[in-house]
Formats: structure tokens, C-alpha cells, sequence
């Protein structure tokens, strides 16, 4: 395409290639060139680009299929929408799931058509177990697994790589949860007509043991194909939102719950030390302590006398002045960091989606994301933009009790099917804070429940049979709303075997609604526990 | 049907002959890759056929037995085999040096199909016994059609002269099938004659190529030096951008008439690049490309159905059981799939004695290869679509001028795109428009189209000694269009 092609088209009469073909067209072929081969102009070249172009773009096509065939595989293949995870749970009898004691959880039934669904042992399992129902799919555990109680895919990689070579592929396996029915039903007992949620978990292990969600609802109604649409319309419309698993997907202030976050990143940097005062705190109980033009607003403690509170004084009499001015001392980026490392920022690493606890709305000027140190004043005692999951909670507490190391929290100690049995050992998500500063958090928790301060505030969570550590938190959410009532904790202090979250929505402070049912459950876990 | 293709072959290898003396010329090429397209047919219809056993025990609840080694359906893939040999036999006899790759890339596309067709449900479509049966019925037909042609045209005055003739077969059918056309799923695609139905836009698809390259050979030095430049951009000399823009509207016109969004978009395509083959300026694609940006962004916010082709692609995962459903149990079929599949029968796990997706033999094809053949299997595929195309090319850089070389690019090209809208729309790479996987996809028309390309290709690439035909005088529109350049 050049000199040529140029050629014939300066010619005015030559600018139909036909005028150019006439010479070569009469003349006979001859030689091993062939006689045509200078007419095609340029065509060689474009026609390469195009051929790339097309390559390129089934390059693509490769790429994309390897995307959907090797990443995406296992997440798609085994997600509960799938056609062939589908079709195996019409017609193979799913799995059992039973509690830790061997107690179960959830079975299975034949409808007159011989088909099956699932039957649950107690609505208080809603909120974790979930439901299996042909017309509406599954939720909780019944999703989460649902790949292995139908038995699509089996929890052993291993098996797993060779299941398409086996005769018969399907093989259902049963979940051993890590939960306690006694105690699920104890929390839900707890719990009565309140919106709330309750987390208990070994610490050691992150084993959840009890895990529920109120209101609850009869998951065996939508199983059972002949109520399933009409309880589920009525619970979807319904304004408690009872399907909504709050535990895990529920998002509230924490309130002051969250000095105990706000302790571990301070002490740890050493922002603070257990004996650091603020001489200006006992006045600013009255008129406010000022930050940058806005007023850090205090209760009383009248039992102080007046005092600068040091560090478990300050937790003991749940002051908002000495965490506010604590957050600002110790920093966004450090509060954010030790947040993120407890499990804030992203969703947990747990068997069920959860949703993502966060110090702050991110995208402001200072480190982490905060907007001023008045945001961060505010998040240091649990207020501002800081939302937390009751699970997340949970896991502060259970950090606290395990020496400053986070387990990872899981639902299922081991399935089994036809060709063996698979354990899930407790793994750790990492050292959160040093042994030391965890102790001294939970000795200022002990305070808080026990002291002479504290114990009017944490009512009803001390016990007679054993030492609990704990913090309440009462979520401001303005002068129309009732606050949120939170309480985090665990016991026995001396050798901590159980962490607990308490939320009850709209109740009132925590020392009204989350403190009692705490000792209500912490005493139910020691009947469970001593047989 | 088999042998009456062979006779039809053979008849027209002896008309040829009173005119031509004819040498029988061995195909070495052509037949050992048709041994080896026979035997990976005869690989995947015995896994078919042992996977269907190990199944049948199964639900039998009895061991499967010993003795595995079954075909599935041995009279389809004979008769199907034996026409592909009767055809390579009737090229053969012709004697002609023609290209001896794309009969057995077609053939194995072909076989793959019809292996698909054997595996799905019989009762998803087709008059005969089912869908097998009368993909077969088509893939003979369209055999005949690929060796008569292969066989028979040595002279393409006929095409080259019309080309105003076959725009205007081109926009009668598309007219025809707005009036009389029939909708199916919204889209007006198929056209019903008498006892014929067909999908008009599949023979479209071959006369606009055939009509792009008699425009665009004649007028290519005019297109490339008298353009007109504006700023760094070259654009056509004006009153050649009414063709293009006719073309544009066209496109557009079958989108919103026809509702098929899959035609449009290979139409334009194939333009597109036909326009740069033949003028080397990419100036003019990037007008082209805006020209289609404009035109999608238009159709974007007119139309209700293009909007929700590309909200579902956006996010099929929005609504997984409405408007999402088919793209994405297509994307979990591949996921299934994995990187080797699950088998031949072995995928595709029927809910309610149905196959997950309602239109896998027209739409998803790939997606069903996909998930039983795994990443391997369509990478093949892929690499079958890519030959398939290079030798169309190949036969277009060595093709003895514009026309025959723009007819041979454009023809396979067509196949190209269009096996690239398709296995995209499956892969959610483009928004997923209605339209045949070439020669695998169930259906007439695509593979009588598909059929009537191949064997064009091969009439194309006879290395000749033929004079060429001498140059036409330029006809009544064509002197306007000068008039109009002056």
C-alpha cells in the first residue's frame, strides 16, 4: 500500500482499479509469480491486522472461560443457586445437622409425593441454622454448607478432587455444629419479645456455642412445601424483620462496649498506661470537655468523689470523657489498626456472611479515614460512626479472655458422609494485643462487673458460682429512640472457658436489659458445662 | 439423504467435466484430518454412550455393568461420518487444488454439535424424531451445499456483477421479515414461507459480505485517496459515506424492528472490519466506532429491551431467578465445568426433568460444551473457530484481486465475529444477544448459512490460472455516485 496506491490515485483516470487490471489481464500467466500479485495493494498488512485483532479478542475469550472454569469454579459450582447443587436437594436426603452433644438440630421428612424436606428442633436454631426449602432456598448454616449436606461437594479437598471419577458422586455429609441446643434455647428464652441477639463462644477455640437472633420464626414452616409460601410472605413482609440473621448481619453502635476496643489500641501503643489520669476529667463531668468547638458530654459518677478516674476506674465507671480523650491521645491510624486487627474493616472469617463492622465511614482527612478528631473523640466510647455486628462484639470479649489472641469463630466441628469423617481444628487469626495488656483490660472488666463501681452499672451479670468480666454500653441513637443496650463479657475471669455479647435493641442502658440476660446465660453455660 | 448428497455431488462433478477435463487429485491433508475428526467423534460418542449406562444403573440402583464400551447413537454418527467422507470423496474426483483444512474444521465443529444434540433432551425442538435427528437432516444438507459449491463454482462473474442485486435481495428479506415475520422471545427473527420457517438475518449475513465486497473492491482507491480530511481524521469522500451510512442505519434498523441485537452487532462488525481490510485506514474505524457508541447510547435509552440485555450483563447476579436466570446458570454451567468437565452426559444436571437452561441448543452451546467438555474443550473449540478463520484469511492474502480477497475475509470473518458474540454473551464478556454458535448451535438456517460459506471459501481457493473476468463499465448508479464524487 504505497507507492503504488498512491500512483493510481493521482491518476485521475486511473482510480478504478479496473484501469490498473487491463495490461496484466490480457497477458497469459507465466513464470512462478503469479501475474496478479502486484494488483493486491495492501490488502496483506490489513488483512494481519484484522487476523491479530480477532486473536486478541478469543485471547479474551480464553481468559474469560478460565476466569468462570478455574477461579470462579468452586464458589459457583457449590453456592446454593447452582442447578446441580439444586438438583441433588430435591432428590438426595440432606444431611443432619446436630448440636455438640449429639442432640439434633435438623431432619429430614417425606411429603406425600415421597419427596423430602427439612424439620428443626427449635425456632431459637433460626437465626443460625437457617432454613432448607425447595421454594425458597436456603439460608445459614443450611446455605453455608449446603454444598455438603446435599452432598455436591465434600469438605475434604482431597475426596473432593476425586468425586467426578466416582460411580456415584453424591454424598450427603451430616454437621457436628459447635453449638449447644440447651443454651440456644436459653438465650432465646432470655431474649423474650425483644429484638436482640446473643453470641456465646469459647474463647480458646472461637467454637461458637450459642448464637441467636430474636424475633426467631418456625424454620420447619418454610421447609414443609405445604406452608412454606405462606409463612414465608408473612415473615418477609413483617416489620420485626425476623429473617433478618442479626447476630451476623445486624449492625449497631456498640456504644460503650467499645472502650474495651478503644483500651486495647491505646494501651498497646502506649498512649495510655494503666495509671494515666486526665486532671481535667472530674470538671468536665459537668460542663463537657471541649474539643475543637464541640462538647464531649458526660453523666456524673457520684461515686467518685471528684477524683481524676485512672484507667479501670475509668472502665469500672464507664467514663466517656477518659475514652474520648484517650481516642484523641492514641490516634485514628493506631485505633483503626487495632479495630481492624480485632475484625473490623472486612467481613469475618465465619462460617455465615457477615456484615462489616467499621470505627468510621472512611474517606475523611485524618488517618483511617476518620473526619476530625471530634468523630474520633466521639468513636473512642462507641458513639460516632462506629457500627458493630454482635458477633464482631463477641470477639473483642473473646479476645480479652484469650490472652490477646483472636480465634478464628466457626459453626461446624466435623461432617461426615459415607466415606469418612472431616474435623475443623481451631485455628487463630492472630495476636490482637500482648498477654499483658489483655490482662489488664480483663482485670478493669472484673472491676466493672464486681467493683463497687462498677457492679451498679453491670446489674445482674455478677454471679454468686463464678468471677465474670464484662462491659456494658448503652447506644445513644438520639432523643427520639430508646438506646440499644449492650453487654460483652467472660468468665470464669481466672481461666476464661466462655465469651458473650448481649445486644437487646431499643431497651434502654445496659445495666436495664443486656446485664441480666447476660447472667441469666453465663449461669445456664455453667449448668451446661458441669453436666 | 446421505446418498442422494453423493449423487448430487457426483452429477455435478460430471457437468463440470463436459466442460473441464477433469484429473481426480488425492487430498492427503483432507482425509487424514477427517480420520482423526472421525475418531474423536467416536471418542465422545462412546463416553456418551458409557456415561448414559453408568446412569441408567444408577437410577436402577444396580452396579453399573463391566462392559462400558457402547456408542451412544451409532446410526446418527455414521450417517454423519459417511457424509463428510462422501463429500471429501466428491472434492476429490473434482480434482480442484482447493484448501483441504476447512471441510474437516467444519466437520468437527459439525460432529460436536451433533454429539450436543444427541445428549440433550430430544423433545427441546425439531419436526423429525428430535432434535438429533433433524440437526443431522441439516448438517447432510449443508454438506451437499459446501461440496456442490466446492465443486461447481470456478466463475464468480455472477456474484461480483450484482452486487446491487443481492442489496437488494438483502433489504427485501429484511423488509419481508418485518412484515411477515414471525416474534419469538420479542424478537422478530424468523420468517415462515409456505411449510419453511427460517432465520432470514443467517442468509443476510452472507449477502451483505457478498455486497460489501463488490462495493468495496470497485471503490476501495476512491475510498482510500480522496478522503476527505478533517483535523488529524481521514474521512471518506462524502458521497461514499452514504453507503456506510446506510449500513448504520440498517444495523440499527434490525434492532429495533427485528429486536436482534446479535445480528446488528455482527453486521457492524463485519462492515467495520471489511472497511478497514479494504482501505487500511483506521481513521475510518474510529469513525465507525463512534458512529456505533452512538447508536448503542441511543438504543441504550430508547429501548427497554436493549436496556435490560445490558443491566443483566451488568449484574446478572441482581435478579438470579427472573431477568439474570439463563446467563447466570450458563456461567455455572462453566463453573461446574471446571478445567476438564464433567463428560459428555454427564453435565448439565436437569432440574425438574428439564436442562437448566431453556435455550441451550440455540444460545448456549457454549456454555453445555462448557461445562462437559471443561476449559480444555472449548479452548479446542476456540482453536477450531480461530482455523477456521485463518485459512478464510489465508485464502483472502492469496486470493488474485479485491474482490475475491474482501468476499474470502468478509466470508470468514462472519464465522469469527460471530462465534465470538456468542461465546462472549455466554462468558458475560458483551451483553448476551440471541445468536447461533456457527455449526454447533441447533437449527437450518444458521447451518444451510454457515454451510454456504465453507463452501465458497474452498470455490475461493483454487490457486487458478484462469484468466480473470474482464472489468465491468461502470452501471447508471454508479455513474451517479461519480457524479456525485465530482
Amino acid at each position: 500500500m504505497t507507492g503504488h496506491e498512491r500512483a493510481g490515485g493521482s491518476k485521475p483516470p486511473g482510480r478504478f482499479l479496473s484501469g490498473q487490471r487491463s495490461p496484466d489481464h490480457a497477458r497469459p500467466v507465466s513464470g512462478s509469480a503469479p501475474s496478479w500479485a502486484g494488483r493486491r495493494i495492501g490488502i496483506g498488512a490489513a488483512l494481519g491486522r484484522v487476523a491479530l485483532v480477532l486473536a486478541l479478542a478469543f485471547g479474551g475469550l480464553a481468559l474469560g472461560a478460565g476466569y468462570w472454569q478455574v477461579v470462579e469454579s468452586q464458589n459457583l459450582s457449590t453456592s446454593g443457586d447452582d442447578a446441580a447443587v439444586i438438583a441433588a436437594a430435591r432428590n438426595v436426603l440432606r444431611g443432619e445437622i446436630f448440636d455438640r452433644d449429639g442432640v439434633r438440630l435438623a431432619w429430614n421428612k417425606r411429603d406425600k409425593n415421597d419427596e423430602p424436606y427439612r424439620v428443626y428442633a427449635d425456632n431459637s436454631l433460626s437465626g443460625v441454622v437457617g432454613y432448607a426449602s425447595r421454594q425458597f432456598g436456603t439460608a445459614g448454616l443450611e446455605n453455608a454448607w449446603n454444598a455438603q449436606l446435599s452432598g455436591v461437594v465434600s469438605a475434604d479437598p482431597l475426596r473432593e478432587l476425586t468425586r467426578k471419577f466416582r460411580a456415584d458422586p453424591s454424598d450427603p455429609e451430616s454437621l457436628k455444629t459447635t453449638l449447644v441446643l440447651q443454651l440456644q434455647k436459653a438465650a432465646a428464652r432470655a431474649l423474650g419479645r425483644n429484638r436482640g441477639a446473643i453470641v456465646m463462644l469459647n474463647p480458646r477455640t472461637g467454637e461458637i456455642l450459642a448464637m441467636v437472633s430474636t424475633p426467631t420464626y418456625d424454620a420447619s414452616a418454610i421447609a414443609d412445601p405445604s406452608t412454606a409460601t405462606a409463612t414465608f410472605e408473612a415473615l418477609k413482609d413483617d416489620n420485626r424483620t425476623p429473617l433478618l440473621p442479626r447476630a451476623t448481619q445486624g449492625l449497631y453502635p456498640p456504644g460503650s462496649s467499645f472502650k474495651i476496643v478503644t483500651s486495647m489500641a491505646a494501651l498497646s501503643t502506649g498512649a495510655i498506661t494503666p495509671s494515666t489520669t486526665y486532671a481535667n476529667q472530674p470538671a468536665a463531668e459537668t460542663k463537657g470537655w471541649l474539643i475543637d468547638g464541640f462538647r464531649v458530654r458526660d453523666g456524673h459518677h457520684p461515686q467518685t468523689d471528684g477524683k481524676a478516674l485512672d484507667y479501670r476506674e475509668a472502665i469500672e465507671a464507664s467514663c466517656n470523657i477518659y475514652f474520648a480523650e484517650t481516642a484523641v491521645r492514641t490516634g485514628s491510624e493506631a485505633l483503626t489498626d487495632y479495630a481492624t486487627r480485632d475484625g473490623f474493616g472486612a467481613a469475618l472469617p465465619f462460617d455465615l456472611p457477615t456484615a462489616v463492622s467499621q470505627v468510621t465511614n472512611g474517606g475523611g482527612s485524618l488517618p483511617g479515614g476518620f473526619k476530625d478528631r471530634v468523630e474520633l473523640a466521639n468513636a473512642g466510647y462507641g458513639q460516632a460512626e462506629v457500627l458493630v455486628t454482635p458477633l464482631q462484639m463477641a470477639l473483642v470479649a473473646a479476645t480479652i479472655a484469650n490472652d490477646g489472641t483472636l480465634m478464628r469463630p466457626h459453626l461446624v466441628l466435623e461432617t461426615t458422609g459415607k466415606s469418612g469423617t472431616t474435623t475443623v481444628d481451631p485455628s487463630a487469626i492472630g495476636q490482637v494485643v500482648a498477654p499483658g495488656i489483655a490482662h489488664e483490660i480483663g482485670a478493669a472488666m472484673r472491676l466493672a462487673v464486681n467493683g463497687d463501681l462498677g457492679r451498679y452499672f453491670t446489674y445482674g451479670a455478677a454471679l454468686q458460682s463464678m468471677v465474670v468480666a464484662g462491659k456494658t454500653g448503652t447506644a445513644e441513637l438520639g432523643p427520639k429512640q430508646e438506646p440499644h443496650s449492650w453487654f460483652i463479657g467472660f468468665a470464669p475471669y481466672d481461666d476464661p472457658q466462655v465469651a458473650i455479647a448481649v445486644l437487646v435493641e431499643h431497651s434502654g442502658g445496659g445495666d436495664v436489659r443486656a446485664s441480666p440476660i447476660a447472667g441469666n446465660l453465663l449461669r445456664a453455660w455453667r449448668n451446661w458445662a458441669n453436666g | 439423504m446421505n446418498a442422494a448428497s453423493a449423487t448430487r455431488g457426483l452429477r455435478a462433478v460430471g457437468r463440470e467435466a463436459r466442460r473441464i477435463r477433469i484429473t481426480p487429485r488425492f487430498r492427503g491433508r483432507e482425509l487424514t484430518l477427517l480420520l482423526v475428526v472421525s475418531l474423536a467423534l467416536l471418542a465422545g460418542n462412546v463416553s456418551l454412550g458409557a456415561t448414559r449406562l453408568i446412569q441408567a444403573a444408577q437410577e436402577a440402583g444396580q452396579q453399573p455393568p463391566a462392559d462400558l464400551l457402547v456408542l451412544a447413537s451409532p446410526g446418527l454418527l455414521t450417517i454423519y461420518i459417511a457424509a463428510l467422507f462422501l463429500v471429501h470423496a466428491a472434492l476429490v474426483l473434482a480434482g480442484r487444488r482447493t484448501d483441504q483444512i476447512l471441510l474437516p474444521t467444519m466437520g468437527l465443529l459439525g460432529g460436536i454439535g451433533l454429539l450436543l444434540m444427541i445428549r440433550l433432551p430430544q423433545d427441546l425442538a425439531g419436526r423429525l424424531g428430535g432434535l438429533a435427528q433433524t440437526q443431522l437432516l441439516w448438517l447432510v444438507i449443508g454438506l451437499t451445499i459446501v461440496a456442490g459449491l466446492a465443486v461447481a463454482v470456478r466463475n464468480d462473474v455472477w456474484l461480483r456483477r450484482y452486487k446491487y442485486t443481492w442489496a437488494a435481495v438483502g433489504v427485501a428479506l429484511l423488509l419481508a421479515t418485518f412484515v411477515f415475520g414471525r416474534d419469538i422471545n420479542g424478537a422478530r427473527l424468523s420468517l415462515t414461507i409456505g411449510p419453511f420457517s427460517g432465520q432470514p438475518s443467517e442468509l443476510l449475513k452472507v449477502i451483505l459480505v457478498l455486497f460489501l465486497a463488490g462495493y468495496l473492491s470497485e471503490n476501495r482507491p476512491l475510498l482510500v485517496d480522496e478522503s476527505t480530511k478533517i483535523g488529524p481524521f481521514r474521512l471518506p469522500p462524502l458521497p461514499y459515506l452514504a453507503p456506510m451510512a446506510a449500513m448504520w442505519a440498517i444495523a440499527l434498523g434490525i434492532v429495533i424492528v427485528q429486536r436482534d441485537l446479535g445480528a446488528a452487532l455482527l453486521f457492524f462488525a463485519v462492515f467495520l472490519l471489511l472497511l478497514y481490510v479494504s482501505t487500511a485506514r483506521f481513521s475510518f474505524v474510529v469513525l465507525g466506532l463512534v458512529a456505533f457508541v452512538v447508536g448503542a447510547g441511543l438504543l441504550y435509552f430508547v429501548f427497554d429491551h436493549v436496556r435490560t440485555r445490558v443491566d443483566i450483563w451488568v449484574d446478572p447476579f441482581a435478579d438470579p431467578n427472573g431477568a439474570g436466570y439463563q446467563v447466570v446458570q450458563a456461567l455455572h454451567a462453566f463453573a461446574r465445568g471446571g478445567l476438564i468437565g464433567t463428560g459428555l452426559g454427564a453435565g448439565l444436571p436437569s432440574v425438574g426433568g428439564r436442562p437448566p437452561i431453556p435455550a441451550l441448543h440455540t444460545d448456549f452451546p457454549f456454555a453445555a460444551l462448557g461445562e462437559e467438555l471443561g476449559l480444555v474443550g472449548i479452548l479446542a473449540v476456540l482453536g477450531l473457530y480461530l482455523v477456521l478463520v485463518e485459512r478464510g484469511l489465508r485464502i483472502a492474502s492469496a486470493a488474485q484481486d479485491e474482490f475475491r480477497a474482501i468476499l474470502a475475509a468478509g466470508l470468514s470473518l462472519v464465522i469469527g465475529v460471530q462465534a465470538f458474540i456468542i461465546a462472549a454473551g455466554n462468558l458475560k464478556l458483551i451483553p448476551l444477544t440471541g445468536i447461533t454458535l456457527p455449526f454447533v448451535s441447533y437449527g437450518g438456517s444458521s447451518l444451510l448459512a454457515n454451510s454456504l460459506i465453507v463452501g465458497m471459501l474452498i470455490a475461493l481457493s483454487e490457486r487458478t490460472r484462469e484468466p480473470l473476468p474482464p472489468p465491468r463499465p461502470p452501471g447508471r448508479f454508479r455513474r451517479l455516485l461519480d457524479r456525485g464524487a465530482a
